[in-house]
């Protein structure tokens, strides 16, 4: 009777382990795929970008840092009120993403590059040279 | 993103690979070809956890990742191990020879097969993935940058980064893996992960092949590969995954020690759980419960089997403590929990809560599907066959799992009870539970089957 009964057992769980596994392996193929068609559909900036594109508002402010702030230099990020467009992620989130993003710059609170994400630049602390700007009231510049 | 990208993560791979089999030779010998090619990969995950609790300790002592750390260090030890292997009698196989693997049965042609496909789609899947995970960008690839940039655990960024205690196995890994793959390629770096899973999978094939019937052995993994939660997050450049795939092996060894007595399992199960360990804070609750669950499995035999498992608990925790000297020293968090000691009491509310939440996800089809019931009638199988010692240690990692995975929410008052991933981790925590149950399931069903529970001994 124990043999029967763990007998049934082993078949039961070899059973619902190859049934589930059967159909669920299809499933996981056909959403393997579309996530292999889906990462190579999108830009290099895109993907590049990727969680950062919720919370940039303007992937072009996050590559012209990247181009602009040498890799041994510092730089802050400051931001704002004066935004446009921006997303519930962009403010509470900007200065990590960026943190991760333009590496090995270091970010320093008295640091004269200044990534300015809507910020207030009077209070900026020094005169304020812009070099890139976009129409969303992001900004980067040095201060002097 | 390059294909000279991916050769190289290759080459980062299949230098783990070699330190592995170099430390396998001399924990356990290698008798044949054969029986190199069957090992591979735990060889691979061993090579991997010896690495990577060699580079935490020298991080912790001030050194970098670089190329010339990685050969380095992978030297020292391969050479290490050879000499160790020798000392200890071990010898090396001769003319290669494949013959001692035998004709594969249909099952474990079909199930091989399925799982090649299977880890091809997720390759591609991976190939080109950005990093959109919050924890991702958030802390994990910011330290493995730092690592790689300023060659070292970097004074600013690793106390002004979120989780501070978070040990850095995973970040030194991704390290490495930028130096071999040319910079710092966060999307490559996807296909590290695919490189871990592939030998996580092929580790748990290895061992459990000779001793367990194929038709246990792939319908198991097959289902906790093909999981929805496996499918979507198994290449995340997070430490969560490579935790599970380490506790899930370590237990393995230590459940087959159980029955097999065969020391080098143990051996490999110090260095697995220790890896873990140094994986993810949660890496210490995995490895107690394990060895507690091992301890408690074989009270009957305390005299003769307790000094040696105590032996190798002691041994997996004083691997990590470097680490945790390196925290007090530099003031960093410690990690624990929010509320500990009496503020479990503090907020008693939560405990039901925590377990209601901790059970509903482990048994969440859409995240899990099926996974832990069939664990469960596994144990039952393995009673009704009657076996002892691997049904109450599959049940006892079963409990303290549940009871562990609760206090993690329940000792962090300000993690809302919830399974949205963004809010609570318990959906990936509940990941080493589900992963060990592709384990232990094989060994489950056939235990107890013949004259004593140990199967095919090898």
């Amino acid at each position: 009777m124990r043999a029967n009964l763990s007998r049934i057992g082993a078949w039961l769980a070899v059973a619902v382990c190859a049934g589930f596994a059967v159909v669920y392996f299809a499933k996981a193929l056909s959403h393997l795929n579309k996530m292999a068609e889906d990462n190579s559909a999108v830009s290099f900036s895109d993907r590049e970008i990727a969680g950062g594109n919720s919370i940039l508002v303007d992937q072009q402010a996050a590559y012209e840092a990247r181009g602009v702030i040498p890799r041994d230099e510092t730089y802050r990020v400051v931001t704002g009120s004066a935004m446009k467009n921006t997303t519930p992620l962009t403010l509470p989130f900007v200065e990590s993403w960026l943190r991760y993003f333009l590496m090995p710059r270091r970010p320093r609170a008295d640091a004269q590059w200044i990534v300015c994400y809507g910020c207030d630049v009077a209070k900026l602390g020094g005169s304020y040279q812009v070099l890139w700007q976009d129409e969303n009231g992001i900004s980067l510049g040095r201060i002097r | 993103m390059s294909l000279g990208a991916i050769v190289g993560l290759l080459a980062l791979n299949l230098w783990l690979l070699a330190v592995g089999v170099a430390v396998l030779f001399a924990i356990r010998g290698l008798a044949s070809w054969a029986d190199l090619l069957r090992l591979g990969g735990l060889a691979y995950m061993l090579g991997l956890s010896c690495m990577g609790i060699l580079w935490t300790w020298e991080l912790t002592a001030g050194l970098g990742i670089s190329f010339a750390t990685v050969f380095a260090t992978g030297f020292a030890v391969a050479v290490s191990a050879v000499l160790v292997g020798h000392r200890l009698g071990r010898s090396f196989p001769a003319r290669p020879s494949f013959a001692a693997l035998g004709v594969p049965s249909v099952t474990a042609a079909v199930g091989g097969g399925l799982t090649v496909v299977y880890l091809e789609a997720l390759f591609r899947a991976g190939r080109l993935a950005g990093l959109y995970e919050f924890d991702g960008w958030s802390f994990w690839v910011p330290k493995a940058k730092a690592i790689y940039f300023f060659g070292g655990l970097d004074h600013q960024f690793f106390r002004e980064l979120p989780n501070q205690s978070y040990p850095p196995i995973v970040p030194a890994l991704e390290a490495a893996a930028f130096h071999f793959t040319g910079g710092a390629d966060v999307v490559t770096l996807h296909l590290q992960f695919w490189f871990l899973l592939a030998g996580f999978v092929a580790g748990l094939v290895g061992i459990l092949a000779s001793r367990v019937p194929a038709l246990f052995l792939w319908p198991p993994l097959l289902l906790v590969l093909v999981t929805p939660h496996v499918v979507g997050y198994a290449l995340q450049p997070q430490g969560d995954f490579l935790l599970d795939e380490l506790f899930a092996l370590g237990a393995l060894l230590v459940a087959l020690w159980l029955t097999e007595r065969r020391d080098w399992t143990l051996v490999a199960a110090a260095l697995l759980l220790a890896a873990s360990v140094l994986t993810k804070r949660e890496g210490y609750l995995f490895a107690a419960l394990v060895v507690l669950a091992a301890l408690l499995a074989s009270s009957r035999s305390a005299r003769a089997l307790w000094p040696k498992l105590a032996l190798m608990g002691v041994a997996a925790a004083l691997m990590t403590v470097p680490w945790r000297i390196l925290l007090i020293v530099r003031d960093l968090e410690s990690g624990a929990p929010e509320a500990g000691g009496g503020g479990l009491f503090a907020h008693a509310d939560r405990g039901w809560e925590s377990l209601r939440l901790t059970l509903s996800v482990l048994f969440d089809f859409d995240i899990w599907l099926v996974v832990l019931p069939v664990g469960l009638l596994a144990i039952a199988v393995g009673i009704l066959n009657g076996a002892r010692r691997l049904p109450v240690f599959a049940s006892l990692v079963y409990l303290f799992g549940i009871a562990g995975l609760t206090w993690a929410t329940w000792a962090f008052p300000t993690l809302p009870v919830t399974k949205e991933a963004a809010l609570n981790p318990i959906v990936r925590l509940t990941g080493s539970l589900i992963l060990v149950t592709a384990a232990l399931v094989p060994i489950l069903l056939s235990a107890g089957r013949g004259a004593n529970e140990a199967v095919v001994a090898r």
